[in-house]
């Protein structure tokens, strides 16, 4: 891919998300699809977040608990402190970012299918913390979620009450898609810096990296924290959506879902998450209309897709970002 | 001369069988030590625990002084202590080019973040990995297939690659696995040189090895292990007419001692 | 006291036999099969409707249910997961597939099947009953027994006939399997074939006491993996152990924590995270790395 092809693919891409598709709606009157979209949006953030676990080599199927996390810690703090909104989402973030800390350093060390398992339980075990805890109130959840309110610096409104607005859908739909392309400019920016290529190398040698001075250990804790971040401040986004959030929220379908993401999309690719949520978020709402065959044909075109192109969809197009492994290509 | 890397009294259990029993050694600054020993003596548990990869139960290891034995492995490499590996030791999906770049890592100054953002210092440092991997790589012979993926490449120059990838540490002090490994009497007699050169560099080498020639050929110095324990040191000359080492090597079944 | 353990010991069995089928597919080919609980409910439901609807003979309707998830099984592994393996780079890609079949087992069930409760006939009257200090229906004890049969009938093959050995080797170390003449492929979908069956028992036993529905698949699949991981991934023995200790957890939390519910679940789960932190080749798993 040449510079000049990125530059313009990268203009087509923002022009077709930030303007087209909201014209598109507006005349098409097809609102529904706000909603839609603004998940793909949300959901691919999440999986954005999992996809860099499996950049350090590790399968996480345990995004959903961030996301719960971090719906959760933005609920609470709006609705029983009267934080704002917008304070609330960073914070959820970081939230989330510290208990990965905590979480990631014993289990980070585990390979395979072992962290796989780990990540596993670790949704479930979130799902019952929040069904326990008083303050979250059990399996009333959290309701009545306010609407995220303004920011004002200098008296100057930034950003204008969702309450007043005529139509909030779009006000999300911008919110999600730009904190999206935000993320994935970051992971992009990650990938191809020094730090990328660290991980590269653990990924491909951890002995040889560790005898070559990388911190192992720092490194993989990095990442994960990044990557809870992100599921974090999706989950506090939806939250604000739906306006509830409940212990059910989020669950290991959700985080099976995440990985699915990834993998579909291809996990070589930075933007594979992206792709991959849209196909199957958007496909499977796309199915809606067979009714009580919608699982069946989604499946079954999922499997195909399987097994067609087992790389992910991106496979097709682009040459991998030197992945390294026999050298199939 | 000082002694750059001191081996004291190390140990080495595992489970009920001890690999290596109360090692002690010293390795001169800039000499060329060679650690020998019929198959199964310990010599790849002694790098490993030189090198931190394995915990001892036992003694120490010191380097210029200070203890390095059971630090975290990166840690110890960041003292200037690098390793080598036998199998394994490359990059497989990265270019030579890439390989060599990568293992500057220890030599950058930028901070992870600094990287992310693109700070000046961060830039500066890409720059000057770009050049000296290009040096090192011209050192060693590797200039011409420098766009190659790393696990196409031949034995010969996968060796090479791997002491690129050591040397770009700019390391004080390098840990040799079996650099000879699987060469014929033309690839070794070139590699001895390169080892040698490296030697010309600035780096105290360490190596493990089997083939006889080569090691009396390039070493200072020798230790000979056998059975986890140190049973001779000297010169290559004092080590061919060592008794216990002649012994030690006629018991067992592998090759002769290349007098 | 003799209750709980009698509870744990019949829900350990049933268990024990899920696991066992889920290990040894993980054995085999290093893939988790994240569609096993649905092999279950197919189980159940197939021994459901030749048992429950044409009421046949019950030993015919397990028979039938054992041969159709076989069938299953040896289908999958050959047409689906073999390609997939020869054609990706990545080991995790089975992981997808098996997602993705899991969801498609889920519809094709909920469409042939639909998504009421179901249930047949109990296949033993009467209730057991020890001075009150130990109480279980006799169709439990029968089902508890099948299922221990069916778990030494398998680790007897396993150990001793000719397909268990090749099994056993494979899953060893498939190159040196390779060498020694074993045909990979074939045993591949042997072992698969047989894992699905295994599930599909435990399906076609329990179906006369607990029921079947459609939607149980995806936690029967979870609780497999945790048994799996307590006790061991790919080793039999851990299957067996595994199953026995969640059975019994399980059989103690909710009598014991019985008011607080969901506590009973959440502890398991947050000891199981520290326990394979700890130590994450499970009770008698292979230490791994």
């Amino acid at each position: 891919m040449t510079r000049t092809t990125k530059i313009v693919g990268t203009a087509v891409f923002l022009a077709v998300v930030l303007v087209g598709i909201p014209a598109f709606i507006t005349v098409s009157e097809r609102w529904d699809l706000y909603y839609t979209l603004t998940s793909v949006a949300l959901l691919s953030i999440a999986s954005g977040g999992v996809w860099l676990t499996f950049y350090i080599g590790r399968i996480n199927i345990g995004q959903g608990a961030y996301a719960l996390m971090g719906g959760y810690v933005s609920a609470i703090l709006v609705v029983k402190y009267g934080v704002s909104f917008w304070l609330t989402l960073p914070l959820a973030g970081l939230f989330c970012a510290a208990a990965s800390v905590v979480i990631g350093l014993p289990i980070l060390r585990l390979r395979g299918v072992y962290f796989a398992m780990v990540t596993l339980v670790l949704t479930e075990v979130a799902r019952l913390l929040m069904l326990a805890l008083p303050i979250t109130n059990g399996a009333k959840g959290i309701t009545n979620i306010p609407l995220p309110g303004s920011v004002k610096i200098f008296g100057l409104t930034l950003i204008p009450d969702f309450a007043t607005l005529s139509n909030v859908r779009p006000a999300f739909y911008y919110l999600s898609v730009i904190l999206m392309i935000v993320s994935f400019a970051a992971l992009y920016r990650l990938v191809n810096s020094r730090l990328g290529k660290l991980c590269r190398s653990l990924q491909q040698n951890e002995e040889l990296a560790s005898s070559i001075g990388v911190n192992i250990s720092y490194l993989r804790i990095i990442a994960y924290v990044i990557s809870s971040f992100l599921g974090g401040i999706g989950g506090a986004i939806f939250g604000a959506i739906s306006q509830s959030v409940y212990p059910s929220s989020f669950t290991i379908v959700d985080s099976i879902n995440f990985m699915l993401n990834c993998f579909l999309g291809g996990l070589g690719y930075v933007f594979g998450p992206i792709l991959g949520t849209f196909v199957l978020y958007f496909g499977w709402d796309l199915l809606f209309e067979t009714g009580r065959f919608q699982l069946l044909i989604f499946s079954t075109v999922l499997i195909g897709l399987i097994l067609a192109l087992p790389n992910g969809l991106l496979s097709l197009r682009f040459k991998r970002a030197s992945w390294g492994s026999s050298g199939r290509e | 001369m000082n002694d750059i890397l001191q081996v004291i009294d190390l140990t080495k259990r595992f489970g009920g069988l001890t690999a290596v029993s109360n090692v002690t050694f010293s390795v001169r600054e800039l000499e060329i030590l060679s650690v020998i020993g019929p198959n199964g003596a310990g010599k790849s548990t002694l790098f490993k625990l030189i090198a931190s990869f394995l915990r001892t139960s036992g003694g120490e290891v010191r380097f210029r002084g200070e203890r390095i034995s059971n630090l975290a492995p990166h840690i110890t490499a960041r003292k200037g202590i690098v390793r080598t590996f036998q199998e394994t030791n490359i990059f497989k999906g990265m270019t030579v080019r890439e390989n060599v770049i990568i293992a500057h890592h220890l030599r950058s100054k930028a901070s992870l973040f600094g990287f992310f953002i693109g700070s000046p210092v961060a830039v500066r440092d890409e720059r000057e990995f770009g050049r000296s991997a290009d040096r090192i790589l011209e050192f060693l012979g590797l200039g011409e297939i420098a766009n190659e993926i790393a696990s196409n490449l031949p034995q010969g120059h996968l060796r090479a690659l791997g002491i690129a990838i050591g040397l770009s540490t700019e390391p004080a002090v390098l840990l040799l696995d079996e650099p000879f490994a699987g060469m014929n009497h033309d690839e070794t007699m070139r590699a001895v040189e390169m080892v040698r050169s490296v030697r010309d560099r600035g780096v105290t080498l360490l190596l493990v090895e089997h083939d006889m020639s080569a090691v009396m050929k390039i070493s200072d110095r020798i230790v000979v292990l056998n059975f986890g324990e140190k049973i001779a040191e000297g010169t290559p000359a004092e080590i061919q007419k060592n008794e216990s080492v002649i012994e030690a090597y006629l018991g067992s079944e592998d090759e002769s001692i290349g007098l | 006291m003799e209750q709980v353990i009698a509870n744990g010991l019949y829900l350990g069995a049933q268990y024990a036999l899920i696991a066992l089928g889920l290990t040894l597919i993980f054995a085999l080919m290093n893939i988790l099969n994240f569609a096993h609980g649905q092999l279950y409910v197919i189980g159940g439901f197939v021994t459901y409707t030749i048992y429950g609807r044409l009421e046949l003979p019950f030993v015919v309707a397990l028979f039938a249910a054992a041969v159709t998830l076989a069938v299953i099984g040896a289908f999958i592994e050959r047409f689906l997961f073999r390609t997939v393996i020869k054609r990706s780079i990545r080991e995790e890609s089975t992981m997808l597939l098996a997602a993705g079949l899991a969801f498609f087992l889920d519809a094709v069930i909920l469409l042939i099947f639909g998504e009421k409760q179901r249930g047949v006939p109990k296949l033993v009257n009467g209730i057991f009953n020890w001075d009150f200090r130990l109480i279980m229906p006799y169709d439990r004890i029968l089902i508890g027994f099948l299922a221990i049969l069916s778990i030494v009938t398998f680790v007897l093959y396993m150990q001793y006939s000719k397909t268990g050995r090749a099994m056993r080797a494979l899953a060893q170390d498939r190159v040196a399997a390779q060498l020694m003449g074993v045909n990979v492929e074939r045993y591949s979908m042997i072992g698969f074939a047989l894992g699905a069956m295994l599930a599909g028992v435990v399906g076609g036993l329990l179906v006369t006491i607990t029921g079947v529905n459609s939607g149980i698949g995806g936690p029967i699949s979870i609780k497999a993996f945790m048994m799996v991981m307590i006790g061991g991934a790919g080793v039999i023995s851990g299957a067996i152990a595994g199953g026995f200790i969640l059975g019994m957890m399980e059989s103690v939390g909710l009598t014991v924590l019985h008011s607080y519910g969901d506590i009973t679940y959440l502890v398991i789960f947050a000891s199981l995270m520290v326990f394979l932190c700890i130590r994450p080749q499970g009770l008698m798993g292979k230490p791994w790395g």
